[in-house]
């Protein structure tokens, strides 16, 4: 690649990057306090997960029938639940299995989404009608749907969970960030880029990608939160994550419902925890939209 | 465009086509078949042989292309079949659910447009106070609720505090207005709070742009509330994008509650959907996906209609 | 204090007078509203298997025989249309006296050819129509009906458990007329002899009956009508119940309803409680190393601690009793002083897991040893009691691994599929309490495609047959404890685990129903009846 102006000017920023982060997350912070607060709480929340094992006095699985249905007390902050598991350190080990169903989907999801709707814009065409019609298809099935079937086919668990919450995902984000392609396709340095013989791979990932970075992580946000959700919907209707697991989603179906009067932190803890979470994504991602593109608008 | 319109009519089609293709496969995919899930699920006697006769009663021993010809010929003669867990006509199933799921929809619909447009104004006005700040945290609080948990804790509230449940079963709004909407109130209060937030910001953003306009700039001195007046005109362009997001959430609704139809103990088509997909009755399945997808396919085309016919430039790109 | 006081006095009160309560004179009137957790599927009983068919249904119909609806053990059959009846010396005839005067809700007598035609479709089915109840009646050689007000049953050998056999709530009498014309004319339309008749099916929501002034059972039924509302969402039902838009609800609450509605409604609930015919059972699969080994199937049982999970798991889960192969409490039962000799029910729980440690040490299955157990995707009680039993086989040096499968798909990709699983949940479930029926799942796989333990035991086998065949109570008794020790015990072929718990809610102001051991008994409806 031919060295340019920009090029050199990155060089000469690379000397003081901290500065320069600091200035921009001080400047988002001033201008956008509630995307602010939002980023904080999803600190806090990274910050629980990381440390759970410090942070929860006993272990989420470990049952004991003895302490079963306890009210919060001084032994468990939070109270039992019907096992006599320990809701405080369940909650705690819930937050990881939050951060890695919600990262998970919606990275797979924004990241094949934006894949497909770049490729689809720069190949245009036949392709791009193809594929469009395609994620046509896909985006008319209700999202809790098309997880449903994804569920039913591949089975409940971890990791077919995230699946099932990403791929209805990817045609919405290739939806958007198709858009938001279209226009770079037209920028002069694609054609250059073509012109000198590039591969079309490697013109899609390296030129054209990266372009497109703010529609990507606009989508990828607004999934967050979103991917938490409907983790806990999954596991409401029984096809989420699977007990012994510690989860947010799960912990607040079942006996938590039936128990809703007579123990009510069973419930009452995750749900907020869950409500906090999402608030927070949300709220961060909301102003990260307006600070990214406040003229991108429709999903 | 006339053509424009047919262009766009046509398209329809084949996504509907890849919609039918998509879920008959799906499903023939997921594990699991009708005959097991009658016959073996409460825990009593079933044999291989008496399995195999229902099997072939419902034509599940025919190869896919038959099964799937048998079913695109009886589309093209508006026949949907019969439910297989039922054996009753597919209409008849739908009939009662897609009342019931299409007010829910509108009643969530007209809740999320009298919350969204008046606040979403509000919002763009004192944009930057805490005025603003509060209305985002309203809305956006909406969305982090799940929402099953929301009504569960609403019917809690009712119960313990009115010593008052919504009457269980649904009554049409022709025969009993009354009865209807104290049924259907509360899920769409539920619904449309939920629903609100994505319309809100959009309100919010298009209600900015529109203050942006010069003309209305220099109409500062005049007050905000006289440019609000003054910028009718072209806040019914900025409109567009927000009637859109409430149409397709409209289409998502008709079809989408699952959660809260259950929480509610609604009978819709969310939970019909659910149930269909837990007996494996392939035809009903089927039927409701088609459904759901065409309301969906449909809105989409309306608001391309009105775009284009509002913005003669989309025609011809 | 003495609020609580109060109301545990009240309640003490309530059960002492609800034995008076049911001896007073029954008023008429009123509509019975209850809540369904499911919907039938089609309105044919005897191709049916779900409660969701028996609970609004089963009001329309006529059996030739019921369980007697005051009997709590659920096992004393009693005519229904059937007046009387005779057994031969040989005990291979059976003949039937039938009422007179039972008429169709269309005003045509029913008579001995309409009982014939119901039960031959079910016995002798026609070509292309499948009878999932066929194999109940194998022992039936032919069906007669000498005269209009006769019905005579010929065996090919005896069967100690024929009568409780025709007592079956499935098996209602239709109209022989309707059957000879279509043999599928019942799977969407209702046509009996029944104390209701059908009023509407609204899809997805409730079903109506109302009473049938010319019953045969002249003063029933006391109700005016009943209502069912099809409510998929447990705490919907609770709800329903709570906010009397629901007096019952006939299959069962849990525990935690039962006290979050006492706390609530006071003295305007009460509460029937029975053991209940249905059970988990763990299927370990003979077919897959270590598990052919019997040592490590005993070693299994003895992990499980079911004394005390009797105790801390009945509060949170539908399950209570510790139990063999029937119902506790039931005539055929064994009594819980003689089940604590069986392997794997010992009361000293850590001398059982010293046990199990040792036999599996024996077998070399090593300490930390993973195999992965599956389970339905059912929620209560399926899950409280797997996580129960990872945790108890941890307690013996188990690491085991729940893998959880959606509920439609669990038969066919696991339990059919002996290459697919190594030890699993399954589950029993009957309409009577009956050893014919509960334990015939246990018997040989090459004779019974229900045992997903996949063994071959003709030691177990004969002593099926032979019980069977016992018409002698003490007798029966002997072949069936010798059964359940085999089965448990000796060879540990199949884990039991806690025999399910049913409690129904009652609006105080229902009268007149008994419960029984089985959701699909009782719910002909006849004899219940509402206080103002």
């Amino acid at each position: 690649m031919a060295v340019t102006k920009e090029t050199l000017e990155s060089i000469a920023r690379a000397g003081k990057p901290r500065a320069r982060w600091l200035q921009a997350t001080y400047d988002f912070a001033r201008q956008r306090p509630l995307g602010a607060i939002g980023a904080m709480m999803i600190l806090v929340m990274v910050l629980v997960a990381l440390t759970a094992n410090w942070l929860a006095p006993y272990d989420a699985l470990t049952t004991d029938y003895g302490a079963m249905l306890s009210a919060p007390n001084a032994q468990h902050w939070l109270g039992t639940d019907t096992f006599g598991r320990d809701v405080y350190s369940r909650m705690v080990f819930g937050s990881r299995t939050a951060l890695i169903v919600g990262l998970g989907a919606s990275f797979i999801g924004a990241t094949f989404g934006a894949l497909i709707g770049v490729a689809s814009a720069y190949f245009g065409g036949r392709i791009d009608m193809i594929v469009q019609r395609i994620m046509d298809v896909l985006i008319s099935f209700p999202l809790i749907i098309l997880a449903l079937a994804v569920v039913a086919i591949l089975g409940t668990g971890l990791q077919n969970v995230i699946f099932a919450i990403a791929i209805p995902m990817i045609p919405r984000c290739a939806r958007v960030v198709r858009s938001s392609a279209l226009a770079v396709r037209e920028m002069p340095y694609v054609d250059a880029a073509r012109a000198a013989g590039f591969t079309d791979a490697r013109i899609v990932l390296r030129h054209m990608l990266p372009n497109v970075m703010a529609p990507y992580l606009i989508m990828l946000t607004a999934f967050l939160g979103q991917a938490i959700l409907l983790e806990a919907s999954l596991s409401f209707l029984g096809l989420g994550v699977q007990e012994p697991v510690a989860a947010w989603g799960l912990m607040l179906r079942g006996a938590a419902i039936e128990f809703a009067e007579t123990a009510p932190w069973m419930g009452f803890f995750p749900g907020l925890a869950i409500s906090l979470a999402v608030f927070g994504f949300n709220l961060f991602g909301d102003s990260l939209r307006d600070a990214l593109d406040p003229r991108l608008r429709t999903q | 465009m006339t053509h424009y319109i047919l262009k766009r009519f046509l398209l329809m089609f084949p996504t509907l086509f890849g919609v039918a293709v998509l879920i008959f496969l799906l499903l023939r995919v997921v594990p699991g078949d009708i005959v097991e899930v009658r016959f073996m699920a409460q825990g009593q006697y079933s044999s291989e042989a008496v399995m195999a006769i229902e099997r072939a009663k419902l034509g599940l021993d025919k190869p896919l292309w038959q099964q799937f010809t048998t079913w695109m010929w009886g589309l093209l003669h508006l026949d949907f079949g019969v439910s297989m867990w039922t054996g009753a006509p597919i209409t008849e199933e739908l009939k009662l659910r897609f009342e019931l799921s299409l007010q829910l929809a509108i009643m969530a619909t007209v809740v999320a447009t009298l919350l969204a447009i008046p606040l979403g104004i509000l919002a763009a006005v004192k944009q930057d106070t805490w005025i603003d700040y509060a209305v985002r945290v309203f809305s956006i609080a909406g969305l982090a609720m799940p929402s099953f948990w929301l009504g569960i804790l609403m019917i809690l509230a009712m119960l313990i505090i009115f010593k008052w449940l919504p009457p269980m079963v649904f009554t049409s709004f022709w025969v009993n207005p009354w009865e209807n909407l104290a049924q259907l109130i509360w899920p769409a209060l539920a619904v449309g709070y939920r629903y609100s937030a994505v319309a809100t910001r959009m309100m919010r953003s298009a209600m900015l742009e529109v203050l942006r306009e010069d003309y209305i700039r220099t109409a500062r001195a005049k007050g905000l509330w006289l440019k609000l007046i003054l910028s009718r005109h072209a806040l019914k362009n900025a409109m567009l994008p927000v009637i859109t997001v409430i149409g397709l959430e409209f289409a998502f609704l008709m079809g989408g509650l699952v959660v809260t139809e259950q929480v509610f103990s609604l009978n819709g088509l969310g939970m019909l959907f659910v149930e269909a997909i837990s007996h494996r009755d392939y035809t009903l399945t089927q039927a409701l996906v088609l459904i759901v997808a065409s309301v969906f396919i449909f809105v989409n085309f309306a608001t391309d209609i009105a775009y284009a016919w509002l913005d003669p430039r989309i025609r011809y790109r | 204090m003495m609020k609580q006081l109060v109301g545990f006095l009240a309640v003490v009160a309530g059960a002492l007078f609800a034995i008076p309560l049911q001896a007073q004179t029954p008023q008429y009137g009123g509509e019975l509203v209850f809540t369904v957790p499911s919907e039938p599927p089609s309105y044919d009983g005897p191709r049916e298997q779900t409660f969701g068919l028996i609970h609004p249904i089963a009001p329309h119909y006529n059996t030739l025989l019921r369980v007697d609806p005051t009997d709590p053990t659920g096992t004393k059959p009693i005519g229904d249309i059937a007046e009387s009846w005779t057994e031969s010396s040989d005990h291979l005839t059976f003949t039937f006296k039938l009422r007179r005067g039972v008429k169709f809700h269309d005003g045509d007598e029913m008579t001995s050819k309409d009982v014939k035609a119901s039960y031959d479709k079910i016995i002798f089915p026609p070509e292309g129509v499948a009878s999932v109840r066929k194999a109940t009646y194998l022992v039936v050689k032919e069906v007669e009906a000498p005269d209009p007000y006769t019905i005579r049953f010929k065996l090919k050998w005896p069967s100690g458990a024929f009568l409780q056999s025709l007592a079956s709530p499935w098996n209602f009498i239709y109209k022989a007329d309707i059957l000879a014309k279509d043999m599928h004319w019942y799977e969407s339309h209702i046509m009996g002899t029944g104390p209701f008749t059908f009023v509407e099916h609204v899809k997805g929501s409730h079903w109506v009956g109302k009473k049938n002034p010319n019953y045969w059972d002249k003063g029933k039924p006391y109700l005016d009508g009943y209502r069912a509302l099809f409510v998929r969402s447990h705490s919907a039902q609770v709800a329903a119940v709570r906010g009397e838009r629901s007096l019952t609800q006939f299959r069962s609450f849990t525990p935690a309803d039962k006290e979050a509605l006492t706390n609530a409604m006071g003295d305007k609930i009460k509460f029937q409680e029975s053991a209940w015919d249905c059970i988990l059972l763990v299927a370990i699969n003979h077919t897959k190393k270590p598990f052919d080994d019997k040592r490590v199937r005993r070693a299994l049982s003895l992990a499980l601690d079911r004394w005390s999970a009797a105790e801390t798991l009945s509060k949170i889960a539908i399950v209570k009793d510790v139990a063999g192969i029937q119902v506790p409490g039931t005539p055929w039962a064994t009594p819980p002083e003689e089940l604590k000799k069986l392997t794997g029910y010992w009361p000293d729980i850590d001398k059982s897991r010293a046990e199990a440690r040792r036999l599996l040490k024996e077998a070399g299955v090593p300490e930390g040893f993973t195999f992965t157990f599956y389970n339905r995707g059912t929620p209560m009680p399926y899950e409280p009691l797997a996580i129960w039993l990872i945790d108890q086989w941890r307690q013996v040096g188990l690491n085991v691994k729940q893998q959880v499968v959606e509920a439609a798909a669990y038969y066919g990709t696991v339990l059919r599929k002996p290459d697919a699983f190594d030890v699993a949940m399954d589950f029993q479930c009957g309409y009577i309490v009956e050893p014919d029926l509960d334990i015939y799942k246990f018997i040989s796989h090459d004779k019974n495609d229900d045992n997903y333990g996949y063994y071959t035991d003709r030691v177990l086998d004969e002593l099926y047959e032979k019980q069977s065949r016992a018409t002698d109570a003490a007798e029966r008794t002997r072949y069936l404890r010798q059964f359940e020790r085999r089965l448990l015990d000796e060879e540990a072929h199949y884990l039991m685990t806690l025999q399910w718990h049913r409690i129904i809610p009652q609006n105080a102001r229902v009268h007149g129903w008994q419960i029984t051991p089985s959701h699909y008994l009782n719910n002909q409806l006849d004899t219940v009846w509402l206080s103002k």
